[in-house]
Parts: structure tokens; C-alpha cells; sequence
């Protein structure tokens, strides 16, 4: 027996040991997303009521449902008793449940509630299903991919992402400023709740430009100028829930970051607990290691976790020399 | 024969519904300084739902909800006009011209300002007296020449203090 070689093929052999983990089933991705697609499909029905009965019997008015105007208003609300113009008793309501939502539970308002996220969603999805029957298209959205996946577009998408917090302070400053609601001019939310009116206008316009975006990115409007979403993120700082991943139980395998709506590489991330995290679990689903992401409550008083991947060392390595008898 | 050996062995000890990880990729089992504890699925999207619903409930039937109107100083400083109590939908009249709003009719108009007719206020808007009085401000403007709310707010300013 060559010594020198067996010493080799043991070294091999330790390598090769393996890590047991359980799967994560496969129908768990589906239950998971479409229970957030029903959600999401109830709240897009509201909207929708709410935007025909305002046309067709004089309803509430879109700012009515607009949770982004009781922050715009906070200010003037402070100072002087009064709400600026457009925003109601509802609007404020609304700001204090988004942001306990937030305070509890991150993004998940912007994840599984948000109408105008949904929109966003399907328009991408749709976009993604007619690429995928025409040739020319997939050729042209699969160099765009690849071109996405350079550090040069990595570059820009973060500073992009700065553009919620400017829209933030333009909305916040301006309405305190002027007392108006500056940023329902171009508000998305506004013209999405009026669309049932035909009027054309800045808003409708950048509802039009979000809508041609999400044909090529996943979610532009709430990655890159989404105020309510920039609030909510910082209010969801404090939050203790988020999804964590065990490094143990961990596969490298990115689907993770390719099933994240907001391009966050989640596999670099022990909690995720990134602003722009909306909540989705479209990770978690993705994930196919049972013990790889989970959704985590946080708390002192509980104890440190522990890893449940278990080791599986092989019994008897299989050698190079075993191989070839 | 060995081989086949190995292999049994792997199969009776690995279930399919396992997946295996190279070992040497990550150090095992981990044990994080994070105090957590994984949150089922199901209990983190109900108990996520029912919060915004719960918050306003609550303050639905504190009757601090309404979907026109005005600010909510004036509100509580005066009942409202169809709840009485300042619940429901409708706006509640305001205690101070400025806090004349496109959503509220003719008589809620005339409701809070006693010294008021409607017949003045749809002058003010070129409007037909025949103009039902539940008619929104906002859809006079619309039809007015020129008129808009802040200008019927500085008129039924110079009135009341008249």
C-alpha cells in the first residue's frame, strides 16, 4: 500500500464530508406567494372599487387613501392644528397604521400591501412573459441582465436608491413649507387612484414612465423614488423581525438575490435587515434549504441561536483507489 | 462491491428530503450572538395583517375617520354635520373660514355660517340659484369663472367678520 497516497485520498475524503440540512418542499414557495398574491389581489380590488365609485357616484377622494399625507402633513399639523389642503382624517389614520406596520414588521406593508408595488410587479411579470416568447426580446433583456450584473450598474443602482430620500425631503420640506402637498403633482399613488378619470397630468405621466420602467426592472418606482417607502424603511430599523440566513445551512447558490424584488444580496447578509427589504419572503420561498433563510423574531431575553444543520461525516471515505477496483 | 456498499450506506443514512453541503464551505454548526427565534410563516403575515386593520378600527370607532373634510382641530372643536359626533364620512363644519374645503357642500357651507344663504354663496360662483344645495364647492369652481376656494374663503372671511 502506497502510504503517501493513501494520506492523499484521506485528505480528499475529509473534504468531500458533508453537511445534512433538510429541504425546504417545494409547494412551501408557491403557498407563500400566493397567499401574498390574494393579499395583494384584495387590496388592488379596493383601490380599484374606490376609483370607480369616485367616478361613478362622487366617492372618496384618491388623497382620502393616501397614507403619505398625514407625514406631509406633520409639520403644518404641529404648528398650526390644521392638515395642509388634500389631506383627511383618514390620510392620518392611515400614516400611524403604516407606520406601526413598519415598526413591527419592515417592508411588509411595501412587500404585500401596496397597490402601486403590485402594479409594479405584474407589469415586470408580464414584461417578462411576452421577452420570453419573442426571440429578439429575450435577446435584448438577457444582455440587459447581463449588463445589470456589472459593478458599473451596481454603482449607479445604489446612488439611485438615494432618490427616496430626496423625494422624501421635497415632500416633507415643501409641504411645510408652502403648506401645500407638493410632491401630489407628480404622485404616482394620486394618479393610479384617479385613473378612472382620464386626466392627464405630471402624475399620470410619472404612473406612465414607473409602469414602462417596471417592464425592465423589478419595482423602480419603490427602489428609487418611493417616499412613503424611504419612511417606512427607517421606521423599520426598529423593527425586530427579519429574515435571517444560517450560514450553515447555506448553499451558495444564489437564488436568493435572483428571487429578491429589490436586488439585495441577501447571501452576503446574516439579517436582512436592509432599508429596501419589503418583506416578500420571495427569499425565503427561493431558498431551497429548509434551515437556510427563515423569518426571525428578535429578542434580549431570548437565548443565542444555534445552527440546526447537522454534520453527516462519511462513515468510510470512498477512495480514488476504491473508485477504480 | 465496496462501492455499492458506500453508496447503500449514504442512501440509508441521507433522506431524499435532505440536501448536503460541502463541510468544508462553511464552519458548522453555527452558533450566532443573534438572540432569535424563527417566526412561522403563517403567524407573521396574520399578525402583520391585522395590525394596520386593528389601528384603524381603533380609531375608526374612536370616530377619528373621515374620508373628506376638513382639519381635524375644527372637527373637534364642532360636531358633525351627519354623524353628530363627528363619525362617519362627512366633513364637520368649520369653526374658521380657513378651513373651507373644495369636499364640502353648499349647505355645510351654510350650516356654519349662520350669516351665510346659499344664494349668496352660489352668487359668489355665478352659479343658478336652482343649484341643489348639496352641491360640492370643488364642482363650482369647476363650472365658475375664476372663482376658487381661497377666494371664497377671504369672502366669507370679510363676511363673517362684517
Amino acid at each position: 500500500m502506497n502510504v503517501q497516497g493513501e494520506g492523499t485520498d484521506r485528505r480528499l475524503a475529509a473534504d468531500e464530508a458533508r453537511v445534512r440540512v433538510p429541504r425546504r418542499p417545494a409547494a412551501w414557495r408557491t403557498k407563500v406567494r400566493w397567499t401574498r398574491h390574494t393579499v395583494q389581489g384584495a387590496v388592488i380590488a379596493l383601490v380599484g372599487w374606490q376609483a370607480v365609485r369616485k367616478v361613478t357616484s362622487g366617492g372618496d377622494s384618491a388623497e382620502a387613501w393616501c397614507p403619505l399625507g398625514g407625514f406631509e402633513t406633520l409639520w403644518t399639523l404641529v404648528t398650526t392644528g390644521r392638515t395642509v389642503p388634500h389631506v383627511h382624517t383618514s390620510s392620518l389614520v392611515l400614516s400611524v397604521a403604516v407606520l406601526v406596520l413598519a415598526l413591527a414588521g419592515r417592508g411588509f406593508f411595501c412587500g404585500w400591501l401596496c397597490p402601486l408595488g403590485t402594479i409594479q410587479e405584474m407589469v415586470h411579470k408580464a414584461g417578462r412573459a411576452v421577452t420570453d416568447r419573442v426571440p429578439g426580446l429575450r435577446q435584448l433583456r438577457r444582455r440587459l441582465e447581463r449588463d445589470a450584473s456589472t459593478e458599473r450598474w451596481h454603482r449607479i443602482d445604489r446612488l439611485l436608491r438615494w432618490g427616496r430620500w430626496l423625494v422624501l425631503a421635497w415632500a416633507i420640506i415643501g409641504a411645510a413649507a408652502t403648506g401645500t402637498m407638493v410632491f401630489r403633482e407628480a404622485d404616482p399613488w394620486i394618479a393610479l387612484l384617479s385613473v378612472a378619470e382620464f386626466e392627464f397630468s405630471l402624475a399620470f405621466a410619472v404612473l406612465i414612465a414607473t409602469l414602462v420602467l417596471a417592464l425592465f426592472i423589478e419595482r423602480p418606482f419603490c427602489r428609487y423614488a418611493c417616499p412613503l417607502g424611504a419612511v417606512l424603511s427607517l421606521a423599520g430599523k426598529l423593527s425586530p423581525i427579519a429574515v435571517q440566513r444560517d450560514d450553515s445551512a447555506c448553499l451558495d447558490c444564489d437564488l436568493c438575490n435572483k428571487a429578491c424584488l429589490m436586488a439585495i444580496p441577501v447571501n452576503t447578509r446574516t439579517r436582512v435587515t436592509d432599508a429596501s427589504c419589503t418583506g416578500c419572503l420571495e427569499c425565503v420561498g427561493a431558498c431551497p434549504s429548509q434551515e437556510g433563510l427563515a423569518v426571525t423574531l428578535a429578542m434580549p431575553t431570548f437565548p443565542p441561536r444555534r445552527s440546526k444543520a447537522t454534520v453527516e461525516p462519511d462513515p468510510e471515505p470512498v477512495t480514488e483507489l476504491e473508485v477504480a477496483r | 462491491m465496496r462501492l455499492t456498499h458506500r453508496t447503500s450506506h449514504r442512501d440509508a443514512t441521507t433522506s431524499l428530503q435532505d440536501l448536503t453541503i460541502p463541510r468544508g464551505r462553511h464552519p458548522v454548526p453555527t452558533q450566532t450572538s443573534l438572540r432569535t427565534r424563527r417566526v412561522p410563516v403563517v403567524m407573521y403575515v396574520l399578525a402583520l395583517l391585522m395590525i394596520p386593520s386593528l389601528v384603524v378600527v381603533g380609531f375608526m370607532s374612536a370616530g377619528f375617520w373621515a374620508t373628506t373634510g376638513t382639519s381635524i382641530t375644527a372637527q373637534a372643536d364642532t360636531p358633525s354635520k351627519e354623524g353628530g359626533t363627528g363619525t362617519g364620512t362627512g366633513p364637520a363644519a368649520p369653526a374658521d373660514p380657513a378651513d373651507v374645503k373644495g369636499s364640502m357642500t353648499v349647505q355645510q357651507v351654510v350650516d356654519a355660517f349662520p350669516t351665510i344663504t346659499a344664494a349668496e354663496v352660489l352668487t359668489q360662483f355665478s352659479a343658478p340659484l336652482d343649484t341643489p344645495t348639496s352641491t360640492q364647492l370643488k364642482d363650482l369652481v369647476e363650472s365658475s369663472d375664476g372663482m376658487d376656494i381661497p377666494a371664497v374663503r377671504v369672502w366669507l372671511a370679510k363676511q363673517t367678520a362684517g
